[in-house]
């Protein structure tokens, strides 16, 4: 433990030169009480209908694609069109998310647990929308794994529109207000990439190599 | 080249034989202006970016002026989310801590997301020698890892090897496949790294992430990349462990948002990354997924002594490569010439602040001083004064070469004696004019540093700056 101490009492001496009124401690209170946000760009207080617009545009723009669902019972039919359109195989892997209960998954495999190395298609819901910059927010455990989302190779995602949020500020709010506290929060803006080989960007790197987004009125 | 023993005191050396490198100037010609044009459009699409880095900028200030408040109010969030903090003080204590908790598991394999942390303690080597082997499992890290290099930037660790020469490394390394199958473009050669690295996956006991930030309000951790390749390494094997530096730390939620919201578009010109990953603690009950243990491994490494000094700005580098991006002696002599973990202007103000001014002394001089870097920067760091600073340090210890010294000395005798300066410029304005007759030098006595890149260009008439001066006020 001299390491800690150690470094804690050079650390302490230095902070001395910034703060020798002694007020620091009041500051820090204070910072972690109120959590001043005092700059919060436009494009994180959307309102309504422009919420809603601006997370697909930037969904769109962060290469995912999005269909809209009108009831969970048709979220199967959906993804079955989808897995035709892409030509996947059709099986399907999820966690044990309430939304997913009761479901009639026709002729697609549908089975539930973690991800595998193989897997051709995961399904998730996201807590959250975030419309700031079309962003998808998971958390982790049994109802949503978190090697779901990065071990598919093609990602549904299932996202309610009541869910979505306008920038981070609103969304931490939330995450408090309800004490929600999950191990990870993985924020997740399209499918994978990777401009290391020649500075050119590919898709599909580790991740999934496509995400897609069924939202749902 | 190994980051355990730095070369920056061969800088000199380096430079030269970087720019006598004609496969990596094909590689430094092939990314230039990328990133800067990206990087100029996001800051475009964001009116609020310039008070976002200013807010950026004070959150960093007021946490390093309670660095310790913080640093205490961390661990104690982690601990109580079931993790473990480790000081490590030095780049030895990290290379211990990180070994004896892959030991504890009885570690044969390690993953690794990318993290220059690592690459600063020489974790991959110790690892190597205790019989363990690192996999790097960022593409870039990965590509290297195979053809025994460090990384040349901080952000695409590969961005000196050409498209060709990652072909050449795969067929070389995967020797098990087809040597007839088809690598002819970046694509294939995708494909077959993420099903290389896949099987890998599942195999390590331990995996190594860096962090971007650390979260004190809460305990959390925070890594943000494109490929997926660091929440795999830490949510597939049994133990996590997550390297950061002490200046990582930032107070609230709020205040990591900020910080998030200036390091992609600074660094690759996203509005946002596509993950960012909030990590706290080990698995929960009735988690199925995640590290049965979680660590952290918090490094000081001579951080503590840049603090409360006139390098303390330094620390709130967010390691985002703008200013390297944009920096023109970077572009021309690449990240492996400055012979450490950090190139660029930040390399150039922090590896002295690091390794000592004796070692990293050099760094600093290798700077034309243009100001891009500071103007970029999305933490507002005084980049060209502190590498001002360092000059005056190196030259104070008397650590300058003899005939830079005495050429400087000179150059004072002439700057303190106005009429002696004017008559000398005056004389050497005449001789290059009559010299010079095409307008530019191709070649110069002594300044063949510059006329084997480019002309010199030769005084035109009119005289001296002062003579000019005089004139046109007449």
């Amino acid at each position: 433990m001299s390491g800690r101490r150690n470094i804690l009492e050079r650390v302490r001496r230095a902070a001395a030169v910034h703060r020798g009124d002694g007020t620091g401690a009041d500051a820090v209170a204070e910072r972690l009480r109120d959590r001043p946000a005092p700059v919060v760009p436009q494009q994180a207080r959307t309102v309504g209908q422009g919420r809603v617009t601006q997370f697909l545009t930037k969904l769109e723009a962060a290469d995912a694609t999005v269909g809209r669902v009108s009831d969970i019972a048709e979220l199967p039919k959906a993804i079955a069109r989808e897995l035709r359109k892409r030509n996947l195989p059709a099986v399907v892997r999820m966690g044990k998310d309430d939304i997913f209960q009761g479901l009639d998954w026709g002729s697609i495999e549908a089975s539930v647990g973690v991800g595998r190395v193989e897997e051709p298609v995961t399904l998730s819901r996201a807590e959250y929308g975030l419309a700031e910059t079309g962003t998808l927010v998971l958390v982790s455990g049994p109802e949503n794994p978190v090697t779901l989302t990065f071990l598919g190779e093609t990602h549904f995602v299932v996202l309610r529109e009541s869910d979505l949020r306008s920038g981070f500020e609103d969304l931490w709010a939330d995450f408090r207000a309800r004490g929600l506290d999950p191990r990870t929060v993985n924020l997740v803006t399209g499918p994978s990439r990777s401009g290391d080989i020649g500075q050119t960007l590919q898709l599909g790197a580790h991740g999934p190599m496509a995400l897609h987004v069924f939202l749902l009125d | 080249m190994s980051h355990s023993s730095p070369t920056t005191p061969a800088f000199r050396a380096n430079v030269r034989a970087a720019l006598d490198n004609t496969n990596l100037q094909a590689a430094l010609r092939g990314q230039r202006g990328n990133f800067v044009r990206k990087r100029a459009a996001a800051r475009e699409a964001l009116p609020e970016f310039d008070a976002l880095r200013d807010h950026a900028r004070d959150i960093k200030n007021h946490t390093l002026a309670n660095l310790d408040r913080y640093l205490e109010i961390y661990e104690k969030n982690v601990t109580e989310s079931g993790g473990t903090v480790h000081w490590a003080e030095t780049a030895e204590d990290a290379r211990r801590i990180v070994l004896e908790i892959c030991q504890s598991v009885g570690a044969k394999t390690v993953n690794k997301g990318k993290t220059m942390i690592s690459e600063e303690c020489g974790i991959n080597d110790h690892l190597q020698a205790n019989g363990i082997t690192p996999v790097e499992t960022d593409l870039g890290e990965y590509i290297i890892q195979l053809r025994g290099e460090a990384p040349s930037h901080i952000l695409a660790p590969a961005i000196h090897v050409t498209v060709a020469e990652v072909e050449a490394a795969f067929r070389q390394f995967h020797d098990d496949l087809d040597p007839a199958r088809d690598l002819s473009d970046i694509a294939s050669l995708q494909v077959e790294a993420r099903g290389r690295l896949r099987a890998k996956y599942f195999e390590a006991e331990v995996g190594i992430t860096g962090a971007n930030l650390l979260i004190a309000e809460t305990g959390q951790s925070v890594i943000v990349t494109n490929e997926g390749n660091g929440d795999l390494s830490q949510s597939l094997p049994k133990v996590h462990i997550v390297m950061a530096s002490l200046e990582k730390v930032v107070p609230t939620l709020e205040d990591a948002s900020t910080v998030l919201r200036v390091l992609a578009r600074s660094a690759t010109g996203q509005e946002a990354a596509v993950y960012t990953t909030f990590s706290k603690g080990p698995r929960r009950a009735g988690d199925p997924d995640g590290p049965e243990q979680y660590h952290v491994v918090l490094l000081d490494n001579g951080r503590s002594g840049m603090l409360g000094t006139e390098f303390e700005e330094m620390l709130r580098c967010i390691r985002c490569g703008a200013c390297m991006n944009h920096c023109p002696v970077y572009q021309a002599v690449g990240g492996h010439a400055y012979g450490w973990v950090y190139p660029g202007p930040m390399g150039a103000v922090l590896t002295p602040g690091l390794i000592g001014v004796e070692q990293g002394g050099q760094l600093p001089n290798a700077s034309t001083f243009c100001g891009r870097c500071e103007a970029v920067c999305p933490m507002r760091i005084p980049l060209p004064k502190m590498m001002r600073n360092w000059r005056e340090r190196e030259f104070e210890k008397k650590l300058t070469p003899k005939a830079m010294r005495s050429g400087l000395g000179l150059w004072a005798w002439f700057a303190r004696r106005p009429w002696a300066y004017r008559t000398g410029t005056r004389v050497a304005n005449r001789v290059l004019k009559t010299l010079g007759k095409k307008g530019s030098f191709s070649s110069l006595p002594l300044a063949g540093g510059w006329t084997d890149h480019r002309d010199f260009p030769a005084p035109q008439s009119g005289g001296t700056f002062m003579d000019q001066w005089k004139a046109v006020r007449r």
